[in-house]
């Protein structure tokens, strides 16, 4: 990964002060280099100057001395001409004669009188421009002494330049502190500026993470009041986006309640069949033992039938009410509910003259206590859609595995396949979003299989035979964990 | 401007020649001036004395004026030769000169006193060298640039000039370079810096800077001290030897440490007093100047 990309990952609100530091690093850096040429050469005019006015007086002083090479006038002439309330202040002069010998400088000892001049030491001048060596914190001039036109002599001058140097080094650090101020500063103003600017998206982002969460809230009023209007809008049509969710899970679940009623109606049909059936039989019961009660085994057969006929409208009517309250079957689920399923289908499975294939496998016991109300009403809309699912006089199928790990419970139809959207409402959950109402059934299924910790699957082909497994864990419902 | 052409020419016969010339024109041409400045003492001092120091001179023309009665004017020139030359021509009443000048013009000067330096009218003339020299001798000094004081110095100039004839010492040669520096502290300076590598200065001087500026004159020390000789006197022209305010210039002078004042200047000048002149004092003078007479 290249270094700009890396970069570009960076949070914005630390990218873009990082940039403004980074500019104004390098616009410091043009700054200041400019000013410091200009000083540079300020100082270097300043320096000649004050230079070629102390040379000035110098030769002027000298040049007769020079002519009768009289080196102790020219020695006493530096003595007295060494200025000394000057920042800058000549360190050494030394003058020479036609010859090139040292007729007179301020420090006889280095450069003795009367003696060629040093080499090195000439070679440091460049003539009538003050030459500054950093290193020895020196400025280097020399001049010639002219008399009628013939050069008679040189006067080589020596001047400390540590104030100038020191006076660069003092607005450089000045400079930087300067500007690293500055930069500092740009850079909080810009972090905190973007941060500011920034700020409506990370609430839009919060709530948008909440909302992929499942749980979806609108944009506080605080949160409107703290930013611009940009912002506002954004947050406004955000908010309209959640309402509008928010309404449609409304509607889902109404949507949803309204099938429950649907189906129940459906069954309430059923049932009403149900009970009429045995209701004929009870009433031909109890003309035949209005016309032959005296008659023993008439009225014990009658009796029987009767008998039979209300056990069987009992056991319809009390399957109903533990299907649609399920508060009432908070108890662990038991055999007794998987035949209230199957006499709960009849009806419609009558109706539709299709036929149940039921297997049970391994044994139920109170011991993992699996919640009857919602596994019943997940059973049985599953029944419901396989046998709406399945043409008339089709099979549809029930299987219930207990097993070491979970409660396997497997509906099958004959139907022509589960379309795409309904498989995914069972298999993505319940945050999936419903279209127009369908398969609100599975949509049911699959908020129960959320609630128990269910897994659901689905399996056949697209067109063909669906099988639909609902996989309760064991280990929820377990004493040892529920304790 | 006579002197300054003197000096540049460096010709001493032609130097002594137009003092000679300058002696004459004092009995004539200046005895009309002299009569109008005849309330006024007119006093010449040259770089023997300590002539940087202004308190002193104000001290010195104070006492003088007090004393005397006159008024007093202190002229002070660069060389001795200015100031002899104003002496000899009648420009100046009395002047501080060098033994040598005095011995040179003895028939046409008179002793007014002697400066007492330590009780004695005697000083010497010191050789130096820089302080880290380990020369012991003249002969080592040899290859050597020289600074004497002035050509009209006993200490800073004769009584070296006499030592190489003394020694058969070729004077042009045995030095690589000679120069006048006029001013027996300027010796020393020029000394202590490195620009001459010896020097011959007054004694006196030398001992008084040691106490002034002590910094200086560390930096040098005398390879040689002379024998003693006479202390620069104060002279005038035999013209006026006699004259009130010469007479009442000497007794100001022999009486300077009787009074405060006096001795105020006196300590300045660190010597004990002045005495009546005695011109055998400067026998050693004469001496060495007689040695070199027909050199210079």
């Amino acid at each position: 990964m290249s270094l700009l990309t890396r970069f570009r990952r960076v949070p914005l609100t630390i990218r873009v002060p990082v940039m403004v530091v980074m500019l104004m690093v390098a616009i410091s850096a043009v700054i200041s280099e400019r000013v410091l040429d200009r000083l540079s050469k300020t100082q270097e005019v300043y320096l000649q100057g004050l230079a070629s006015a102390y040379l000035d007086g110098i030769v002027a002083s000298i040049t007769p001395s020079v002519l009768r090479e009289d080196s102790w006038e020219i020695f006493d002439s530096i003595e007295r001409m060494k200025p000394s309330a000057e920042n800058i202040l000549p360190i050494e002069t030394v003058v020479t004669g036609k010859a090139g010998l040292v007729l007179a400088s301020s420090n006889p000892m280095t450069r003795e009188t009367l003696r060629p001049l040093d080499g090195k030491f000439a070679a440091k001048f460049d003539g009538p421009n003050v030459v500054i060596d950093p290193q020895t914190r020196s400025g280097y001039i020399r001049r010639s002494i002219a008399y009628q036109n013939t050069v008679v002599g040189t006067v080589y001058a020596i001047f400390d330049v540590t104030s100038l140097l020191e006076e660069r080094q003092q607005i450089l650090v000045t400079l930087l502190a300067t500007n690293s101020l500055i930069t500092a500063l740009l850079g909080c103003v810009g972090f905190v500026a973007v941060r500011r600017m920034i700020r409506p998206m990370q609430v839009l982002e919060t709530h948008m993470i909440q909302a992929a969460a499942g749980s979806a809230t609108v944009i506080g009023e605080s949160e409107f009041l703290a930013t611009n209007t940009e912002a506002a809008s954004l947050y406004r049509a955000y908010n309209e986006l959640v309402n509008s969710e928010t309404e449609r899970q409304a509607l889902a679940s109404q949507l949803a309640e309204e099938e429950k009623l649907a189906s129940l109606g459906r069954l309430a049909s059923g049932m009403a069949h149900e009970i009429n059936n045995p209701l004929g039989g009870l009433i031909n019961a109890v003309d035949t033992l209005r016309l032959h009660g005296e008659r023993s085994n008439v009225r014990q057969t009658s009796i029987d039938l009767i008998q039979r006929g209300l056990h069987g409208i009992r056991d319809v009517v009390e399957a109903a009410l533990a299907t649609y309250r399920p508060e009432r079957l908070a108890r662990p689920l038991e055999e007794s509910d998987i035949a209230d399923l199957r006499l709960l289908v009849r009806p419609e499975l009558r109706r539709r003259r299709q036929l149940l294939d039921f297997h049970m496998e391994g044994a139920l016991s109170p011991e993992p206590a699996w919640p009857a109300g919602p596994i019943r009403q997940a059973i049985l809309n599953l029944l419901l859609n396989a046998a709406a699912a399945t043409p008339d006089c089709g099979r549809i199928g029930l299987r219930v595995e207990v097993n070491p790990n979970a409660l396997a419970i497997t509906v099958s139809d004959q139907g022509s396949g589960l379309p795409e959207a309904e498989a995914t409402v069972l298999t993505a959950g319940t945050k999936m979003t419903l279209r127009e109402g369908k398969g609100l059934g599975l949509w049911i299924v699959r908020e129960i299989a959320d609630e128990l910790g269910a897994g659901v699957t689905v399996s056949g082909s697209a067109n063909a035979n669906t099988a639909i497994c609902l996989s309760i864990p064991r280990t929820k419902y377990e004493v040892s964990d529920a304790a | 401007m006579c002197a300054a052409s003197l000096r540049g020419v460096n010709n001493k016969v032609t130097r002594r020649s137009f003092l000679g010339w300058a002696t004459g024109c004092a009995t004539t041409l200046a005895a009309p001036a002299l009569r109008a400045q005849s309330d006024r003492i007119r006093f010449g001092l040259t770089p023997v004395f300590l002539t940087n120091d202004l308190e002193l001179l104000h001290a010195l023309q104070a006492f003088l004026e007090r004393v005397t009665g006159y008024d007093v004017e202190l002229i002070t020139r660069r060389t001795y030769q200015e100031i002899t030359a104003l002496l000899l021509s009648g420009r100046l009443d009395a002047a501080w000169i060098c033994g040598y000048p005095y011995v040179h013009y003895r028939d046409k000067l008179e002793l007014v006193a002697v400066p007492d330096w330590n009780g004695q009218p005697y000083y010497r003339s010191y050789l130096i060298v820089s302080q880290d020299r380990k020369a012991e001798d003249l002969p080592e000094l040899e290859g050597d640039i020289h600074a004497f004081s002035d050509p009209d110095s006993n200490s800073g100039f004769l009584v070296t000039r006499t030592l190489l004839f003394e020694r058969q010492l070729d004077p042009d040669s045995f030095f690589r370079k000679t120069l006048f520096t006029y001013g027996h502290r300027n010796v020393i300076r020029a000394v202590a810096s490195g620009l001459a590598q010896s020097g011959s200065v007054d004694g006196y001087v030398w001992e008084v800077l040691r106490e002034i500026e002590p910094e200086l004159v560390a930096r040098t020390r005398p390879l040689r001290k002379s024998e003693w000789l006479g202390f620069p006197p104060i002279a005038t022209s035999k013209s006026l030897a006699y004259s009130p305010r010469i007479l009442e210039l000497r007794n100001a002078l022999v009486s300077m440490s009787k009074s405060p004042d006096g001795q105020s200047v006196l300590s300045m000048l660190r010597l004990s007093g002045f005495e009546a002149p005695d011109p055998l004092v400067f026998s050693g003078i004469a001496a060495k100047y007689n040695m070199l007479r027909g050199v210079l």
